[in-house]
Order: C-alpha cells, then structure tokens, then sequence
C-alpha cells in the first residue's frame, strides 16, 4: 500500500507541536479550493485501493455473518491465494487471471478442511476458543508458507503498466483487481439472493434454529459458508498479488483493515463491505499523502472505535446477508 | 481401594478446612520459589536447566503473571478482553519514557503506567458498556484500542516513534544495580521478584475472588440481566474489573520493559502480544485461581522448548504452537485445572458400569 503513495512526491514532514495536526487538514482544505490536480490522483488511488479492500473484507463478513464466527484465519487465507497465483504462473506459466479461479478452488477446499478439523468440533463453544482454534490455523499455514517458500517476498511476473486519463493515471494492475473484486461481489449477491442454496445460507444467518426446524441441514451449510469464505479470501488475495509484492506476513494488516470494514459496513453485509473498503482505502490514501508516518490507521481506528460504540449495526446493518 | 479412599477423605477434610488456601498457597509459591534450584538438579546424567533455562523461567512467570490479572477482567465479570496489550504496552512505556527522558525511579514509573492503564481501561469500559458491547463486538473494540495506541506511539516521535526505548542503566537514574534500581546483573533476582509480583496479583485475586466484589463478578458473568434485576450495579462493577486488571497488566508491562533491553511499539504493544498475555488463562481454565500459572507453565515452555529445539527449520516452532492452539481448545474448553475433577467423573463412570455389570 505504501508504494502506491510514494509515486506521489511526498509531502516535507510538519514541524512538531499542535501544528502537526492541523497543518495536514489546513493543506487539504486550501488544496481543495485550488482544485489542485493531485486530489484526482489520489481520489482514483483510494478507489481502487478501496474496492480491493473490499473484496477482502467479503469472506469474512460472510463467515462472521452466517455462523458468528471470527475468523483470525482470514488473513493468512489472503495469502494463500497470493501465493496459488504465484506458483501457477511460475511453475505452470498459467496467466495470473486464470490463477485467480485456482486460487478460489484451492481456497474452498482449504476452508472445509479447517472448518472440519477446527471450527465445527468447537462451533458451540465459547467464542474466545473460537478465536484462539483460528489463531492456531494461521500460526500453521504462515509457518508453513515461510517454510515451504522462505519469507522473502515474491511477485508476480506481470507488466501491466498503467494508462493516463486526462490528469490522472490508472496502474492497470490495480484497476483489474478492482473489476474482479466487483464482478466477485455482484455474483456472490446474486448466488446469495437468487439460489435456493443462498437462500439457505441467508436463512441460517438471521436465524440457525428457526433454519433447522424448517429443515435445513445447518451443518452443510456452515461447510459451505467457511468454504465461499475462504474462496472469497483467495480471490481477493490472487488479485492483490497482480499489484503488489508479498510475503507470508502481508496478511496481518489486511486482516485489521477487513474487521475494520467488516463492523464499518455492517455484519453480514455486502453493500456495507463495499463502501467500507472505499472509506478505509481513501482514509488510507489521503491519510497517507497529508499526515506523517502511518498516522492515517489512527483516524481509521478511531473510526472503527466509533461505529462500534455509536452504530455497532454498522452503516448497513440487518437487512442483507 | 480402601488405602486411597481414606487418603482421599483426608484430603477432603483438609480441604475444607480453614487453613487449606494458605497451606495450598505456601506449598505453590513455595514450589515457584524452589524451581531455580531443582532445574540444576541432575537427573540421570540429564540437566533439566539444559531445557528449562531461567531466562524461560522468567518468561514463564511474566505470562502467569498477566494471565492472572487479565483473568481478574475477563475470567470473573466474563468481559473478555483481547486488547490487554494496550495495559502492558503503557505500563512499559510510562517506565521507560519517565526513566529515560526525565531519570525518575523506575518504580515511580511503574505506578505512574499502572495509574494510566488503569484510567484507558475506565475510558475503554466506560464506553464499551454504556453503549452495551458484548461478545465479538467487545473483543474486537477492546483490540481496537489496543492497536490504535500501537499507531499513536509509532507516530510520536516524543516517545521515540517506532524505534521505542533502550533501557537505560541504573547510574543514569542516579541508582545502584539492587532492588531499588529495579536492575540487577543476574537472572535470579529478576525471577525472584517476578514470583513476588506473581504472589501479590494471586492474592489480589484470591481476595477479590472471596469477597462480595468476586461474587458480584460471577453473578455479572453468569447473567447480567439477572445480576442486575436483583440490584447488582453491573456497571460499576464491571468497571472496578476493568480498572484493577488493567492496572497489573501495566505492572508487568514495566517489569518487561526492565527486564529486557528494548521496548518497541511492534513488540510491547503487537498484536500477537494481545494473545500471548490471555492464553495462559484460558488454556489452565479462565476464572480460576491456579489456571493462569498452570497455563502459562504448559503455553510457554512448549513455544520455547519448540523455538529451541526446531531452529534449525525456521517456522516449524509456530507450526507446532498453532497444532497446540487447537488441540488444547479442542480438547480442553475449560482448561487444564478441569481436568482433575473431569478425571474423577469419567472414574467413577467406570465403576458405576462396573458396579452395575456385577
């Protein structure tokens, strides 16, 4: 995410001080009456960034929504998708696109293995063991990801280079991982709203026991929701690695920013994961060209500390599943 | 048969007696005490200190440590908190930053960090529960202010942004190495101590646990609604759980940030450090008073053990931590200290059987 606002000549540091804070939002403000061009640079970079954000976000607001479940797992799932890409493309020449399903397929099955072995066996428990049984899965695989291909960072072989529109410039790379994250999002909305199978899974989200007594086999569907979910992962994960370098530790700040977006848009819903990802993703940019260091993920926590306290619902909260 | 049940009924009668939390008390800190020394015990031509150094020793006991305070929160009013290393990582940096920039008595430093724990641990609560936050809801806001400190002190460059604190020596505070500088040149006094900090949260524990404070805690745990209807004030109480744990979680936050040469906001307040300071409560059995140091003896040795042992294969360690993870949550729900009583049911399960078979 750095590098995205690096290419951006950065802004001199502020001296210290209350100057520091209100210098930043002083600058935006007058470069706002200028129109100055950077703004549309940065407004094309927080979208994309945002709608990748996003994607991530899809599997485990669908995971926390049906079965409540927080998956700490979700994270290192991202990477697993990455590294699928990766490996198709070097070892098989496969283009990365065609990656990005495998990535998907590979997921699925990923994520009923450790739903069986983890998840379900403890599914009634108290929800901290959950946390804990999902914890220790990332644990595993990120270790055996450093294992199997060292933690030096990997890339994918891909040029896309980027097209000029007008002022503004759009890293092709980036603007594919949006179109897939958009296409993803619409699609599983129409599985989940238009198959009798989504419906199932709607339905065991509002409600497990009421799905149980009309006959849906809940059990089937928590392999189901935890199998999307991880796919879900592994497409957002193979679509970041069309644009950015990795390693088996890149997951941890997507899997901040995803609970971010998560509770932002509101449990279990689509839209709300949606323009959750572009709120964090222009608060990342913006944040990132305007204020020093990493200050931009404070106004993102203090955000997400909000919404909980004021809105835990989120901004679309209920409705959807 | 006979021989055991009388040994068991005397154990019974001891147990009930007045004196059993005492004499259970001396005989484990007694035990704690003793470890430095029988680790250095041959056994068969083995050195048990070949595996079990002290420095594990002190790592041990630093997370039964925070394990017992975080216990005082989340294993007795049930509010459970995954955002403990906003206390410990403010503990270590009110101690380091007071005994760096201004040369104050680490100990000063060290109440001043539990004081300010205790006050972000108030705020925290007092606006997670007026607005009625439970269950993953709590536990992510509670994470969430535990990493929103991590990115403020990296972005503060007055408390030395990411590249933290590098402790001091005593003659810079104006003190001798000794008890008084909180520094010493071994590793002994450092466990010492470690168990004296252990001793006064179990204590701390084990009162509030036995008073009307500990029973308010439990009703609050069980059934808020309930606890309430029959004139607890839940909020109150909730928040004096809040506020005590997060004070003794920052206490030993300052013992890390003296024990150890640096303190960086990526390790103090990381968020696996959030995990590593519950784990041992909920592995030995959240709620109770052993569970915490059992926990810890089990969760921190195998991390280390594995760390030591497996270095050659960098990862394989957290393979087998996460493999651990699992299985204990798996296996063991309510923790290791259940384990006992669960033994003797499936015990007498199988006598029952046999009984009935004759």
């Amino acid at each position: 995410m750095g590098h995205l606002v690096t290419s951006v000549a950065p802004l001199p540091l502020q001296g210290g001080g209350l100057g520091r804070f209100i210098d930043p939002f002083a600058q935006f403000l007058t470069d706002i009456t200028n129109l100055e061009p950077v703004l549309l640079q940065l407004l094309a970079f927080g979208l994309l960034l945002g709608g990748v954000y996003a994607l991530t976000a899809l599997g485990l607001t669908m995971i926390f929504g049906v079965m409540d479940v927080i998956n700490f797992a979700h994270g290192i799932f991202l990477v697993v998708g990455m590294y699928s890409v990766w490996l198709v493309s070097e070892t098989a020449g496969i283009s990365p696109f065609l990656g990005i399903p495998i990535a998907a397929a590979v997921l699925f099955a990923l994520g009923v293995v450790v739903h069986i072995l983890t998840v379900e066996p403890i599914i009634e428990a108290p929800q901290q063991n959950q946390l804990i049984a999902t914890l220790g899965v990332l644990f595993i695989i990120q270790s055996a990801i450093e294992i199997l291909f060292t933690p030096d960072p990997q890339q994918v072989e891909l040029s896309l280079g980027s097209v000029q529109v007008g002022d503004v410039f759009i890293p092709l790379g980036q603007f594919y991982a949006l179109v897939i994250a958009l296409g993803t999002m619409l699609a599983v909305r129409a599985f989940l709203n238009r198959t009798d199978l989504g419906r199932k899974i709607r339905g065991t989200a509002d409600n497990r026991d009421g799905a149980r007594y009309v006959g849906i086999n809940v059990r089937r569907i928590n392999y189901l929701t935890f199998g999307i979910g991880a796919a879900l992962a592994g497409v957002a994960g193979g679509s970041i690695a069309l644009f950015q370098r990795f390693d088996p530790f890149t997951g941890e700040t997507y899997l901040i920013n995803a609970f971010v977006i998560v509770i932002l848009g509101g449990l279990g819903s689509f839209p709300g994961a949606f323009v959750g990802g572009l709120i964090v993703g222009l608060i990342q940019v913006f944040g990132g060209y305007y204020l020093p260091g990493t200050t931009a993920q404070v106004l993102i926590f203090l955000l997400f500390i909000g919404t909980l306290l004021v809105k835990p619902e989120g901004l679309f909260g209920g409705a959807e599943a | 048969m006979s021989a055991i049940e009388s040994v068991r009924d005397r154990y019974r009668t001891f147990d009930d007696g007045r004196y059993a939390p005492l004499v259970k008390g001396v005989a484990l800190f007694g035990l704690l005490a003793a470890l430095p020394t029988l680790i250095e015990i041959d056994v068969a031509g083995m050195e048990l200190a070949a595996t079990l150094s002290l420095r594990m020793l002190i790592l041990t006991v630093i997370y039964a440590y925070t394990a017992q305070a975080w216990n005082i929160m989340s294993g007795y009013t049930g509010q459970f908190s995954f955002g403990h290393a906003a206390f410990f990582g403010v503990g270590a940096y009110a101690t380091q930053a007071l005994v760096v920039d201004f040369a104050v008595n680490p100990w000063i430093g060290m109440l001043v960090g539990g004081v300010l724990a205790a006050v972000y641990g108030l705020v925290i609560g007092a606006l997670s529960f007026r607005f009625n936050l439970q269950g993953h809801y709590f536990a992510l806001a509670t994470l969430a202010f535990a990493e929103l400190l991590r990115f403020v002190v990296t972005n503060m460059s007055e408390l030395h942004g990411a590249n933290g604190y590098f402790k001091p020596f005593p003659r810079d505070y104006g003190a001798e190495y000794g008890l008084a500088a909180f520094q010493f040149q071994s590793d002994l006094p450092y466990y010492y101590l470690i168990v004296g900090f252990l001793l006064v949260v179990t204590l701390v524990s084990w009162v509030i646990k036995n008073s009307w404070v500990g029973l308010y805690f439990f009703a609050i745990r069980e059934d808020e609604r309930a606890a309430a209807s029959v004139g607890v004030p839940s909020f109150r109480y909730k928040l004096i759980g809040v506020a005590v744990s997060a004070f003794f979680t920052a206490l030993g936050g300052a013992y890390w940030s003296m024990y150890f040469n640096t303190i960086r906001p990526d390790t103090v307040f990381a968020l696996f450090k959030n995990v590593e300071l519950l784990l041992p409560a909920v592995v030995g059995g959240p709620g109770t008073l052993l569970g915490p140091i059992v926990g810890s003896f089990i969760v921190t040795p195998v991390s280390e053990i594995a760390r030591t042992t497996f270095s050659d294969i960098n990862g394989l360690d957290r393979i087998i931590y996460g493999a651990f993870l699992v299985a204990i949550v798996i296996y063991s729900p309510r923790g290791v200290v259940s384990w006992p009583s669960q033994a003797r049911a499936l015990w007498n399960r199988v006598r029952g059987d046999e009984e009935v078979s004759e």
